[in-house]
C-alpha cells in the first residue's frame, strides 16, 4: 500500500542532483560523494577503481538503506591529489576500459566467425 | 588509450575470448579486469539492458475462465523482438506524445481476438494470436518461425517449426471469448522483471590447478585412482599410458576442496593446490529471445558507460582545483 514507486529506484527525482558532494571537516582530502539512484553496480567498480590509484588512501561505499536508492562512495586522498581529482580519474579509467572492451568484442566477434568459416 | 601520454592512467585493457556464439547463447573469456568489472556486467545484462514489453492492456471482451488482470499479466511476460530497445525512448521521457505514452516513438501497439467455436475442441490462444502493428516488434516465437520460413535462421539453431507454437496465453471453451488491445513499452528489469533480456547470466573464476607431481609419484595405481574418484565433477584423470594423473576439464572443478580433503586424509597434504584467478572469468549468458546474446553483451557495455557518463561531477560542482591539470592530460 505504501510500497515506493517502482520508477523510483531509478529514476532521479526533479529538483535532485544526481551526484553531490561533501568536504570532510576534519580530515584534509577527504570527501564524500552521494550518488542518487545508484546501487552496487556503479558503486563498486568506482571502489575497485579508485584502489588501483596510488594517491588515494582509503576508498569505499555504502548502500545506506534498501529503500533509499542511493550510495555513498567515500575518499581520502593523498596531499598530491584530491578527491575530485581521484573521483572523475576513476571514471575517464573506466570508461575507456569499457569503450576499449567494446571494441575488443567487436573484433572477437569478427574473429571468431573467421574460425568457424572453414567447413 | 595511449597510456604514456595520460600519465596517471590506472586503467586496465581487458581481453576476450569467445567460446560458443548463437543466438540466443554465449559463453565466452573475459581477462585482465576484475571481479566488480564483471559483476557489473552481469548485474546490467540482467535487469538495465533495455526490452519492449507488453505494459498497459485494455480488454474489450473477457469471457474466458481467467480475469483480465490475470490475463494482462501473462501477456506482459511474453519476450517481444527488442533489436531497436536501445534506440526507443522511454515513454515517461517521450515529448512527443503527452506523457500517456502511446507514440510510435515509445510504444508499440498489439491487438488480438479470438472466439472458440469448435463444440468438441478447446481453443488454445497463445503470442502467434497476438497482432502487431510495427514489424519490428513482434513476439519472439512468431520471428523465429518467419526467420526459418524464409530461411535466414541461424544455421546453429536446431529447433523445428513445430518448436514455434507460441506462448499459451489462455485455453478458451465453445463460446468464450478474448478481444483485446495492448501497448508494448520500452523499460528495463529495475522496474520489472518481464522487461529482463536475461534468461542467465553467470560468471566463474578460472581456476588455477596445480599437481605437485613429484608427490604424485609417491601414490601407488590404487591411491591415484581412488583419490581422482574423490572429486565429485570430472576434474582429473589417468593417462593410461603412463599412469599419470592429469587435468582433463579444470573448468568442471566446483571449488568444492574434496580433492584437498582427500589428499589430506591420505596424508598427502600439499599434494594438490587449487587457487581461483582473480582476473579470469568464463561468463555463460543466455537470453529470453528478445535481443541476441551477442547484442545483450554489448548493450550491456554501452549502459553501464552510459550509467558511468551520468554519475561524472558537474561543472558547477566546484572545487576543481587541480583538475585543470588533470584535463591538461587528457
Amino acid at each position: 500500500m505504501n510500497a515506493p514507486d517502482r520508477y523510483e529506484r531509478f529514476v532521479v527525482p526533479e529538483g535532485t542532483k544526481k551526484v553531490s558532494f561533501e568536504k570532510d571537516t576534519k580530515i584534509m582530502n577527504a570527501a564524500s560523494f552521494t550518488i542518487e539512484r545508484e546501487d552496487h553496480t556503479i558503486g563498486n567498480i568506482l571502489r575497485m577503481q579508485l584502489h588501483r590509484d596510488p594517491n588515494v588512501l582509503f576508498a569505499g561505499y555504502k548502500l545506506p538503506h534498501p529503500l533509499q536508492y542511493k550510495i555513498i562512495v567515500r575518499i581520502h586522498t593523498a596531499s598530491q591529489s584530491s578527491p575530485t581529482q581521484a573521483y572523475n580519474q576513476a571514471i575517464n579509467d573506466l570508461d575507456s576500459e569499457l569503450e576499449n572492451l567494446k571494441q575488443a568484442f567487436e573484433d572477437e566477434k569478427n574473429r571468431f566467425e573467421e574460425r568457424k568459416q572453414p567447413y | 588509450m595511449d597510456r604514456s601520454a595520460a600519465g596517471v592512467s590506472y586503467q586496465r585493457f581487458p581481453r576476450v575470448r569467445i567460446r560458443e556464439l548463437k543466438d540466443d547463447y554465449a559463453k565466452f573469456e573475459l581477462r585482465d579486469t576484475d571481479a566488480s568489472m564483471a559483476n557489473a556486467l552481469r548485474r546490467v545484462m540482467i535487469a538495465e539492458v533495455p526490452t519492449v514489453a507488453i505494459d498497459l492492456v485494455e480488454i474489450e471482451s473477457n469471457s474466458s475462465v481467467l480475469n483480465d488482470e490475470f490475463i494482462a499479466h501473462r501477456l506482459g511476460l511474453i519476450p517481444l523482438t527488442s533489436s531497436g530497445a536501445m534506440g526507443m525512448r522511454f515513454s515517461r521521457d517521450c515529448d512527443a506524445c503527452d506523457g500517456d505514452g502511446s507514440c510510435e516513438h515509445c510504444s508499440v501497439e498489439f491487438h488480438l481476438a479470438a472466439r472458440a467455436t469448435d463444440a468438441n475442441k478447446t481453443l488454445e490462444v497463445t503470442s502467434n494470436d497476438l497482432r502487431s502493428t510495427d514489424p519490428k516488434v513482434c513476439p519472439v516465437d512468431q520471428a523465429m518461425a518467419y526467420q526459418q520460413a524464409i530461411g535466414t535462421a541461424d544455421p546453429y539453431d536446431t529447433s523445428t517449426a513445430s518448436d514455434h507454437r507460441g506462448i499459451l496465453i489462455v485455453k478458451l471453451r465453445r463460446g468464450q471469448e478474448l478481444r483485446l488491445r495492448a501497448i508494448a513499452r520500452k523499460g528495463i528489469a529495475k522496474d520489472h522483471a518481464k522487461w529482463s533480456p536475461a534468461a542467465t547470466v553467470t560468471f566463474m573464476y578460472e581456476p588455477d590447478i596445480r599437481i605437485n607431481e613429484e608427490l604424485m609419484e609417491t601414490l601407488t595405481l590404487e591411491e591415484k585412482t581412488s583419490w581422482v574418484e574423490s572429486s565429485p565433477t570430472k576434474v582429473f584423470d589417468i593417462d593410461p599410458n603412463t599412469q599419470q594423473v592429469v587435468v582433463v576439464d579444470r573448468e568442471a572443478y566446483t571449488y568444492d576442496d574434496e580433492v584437498i580433503k582427500k589428499a589430506e586424509a591420505m596424508g598427502k597434504p600439499g599434494l594438490i593446490e587449487i587457487s581461483a584467478k582473480e582476473d579470469s572469468f568464463v561468463f555463460t549468458v543466455e537470453t529470453t529471445g528478445a535481443i541476441t546474446a551477442y547484442e545483450l553483451i554489448i548493450n550491456a557495455i554501452t549502459v553501464l558507460r552510459q550509467k558511468l557518463d551520468a554519475v561524472r561531477l558537474q561543472e558547477e560542482d566546484g572545487d576543481f582545483t587541480g583538475l585543470d591539470a588533470h584535463l591538461g592530460v587528457a
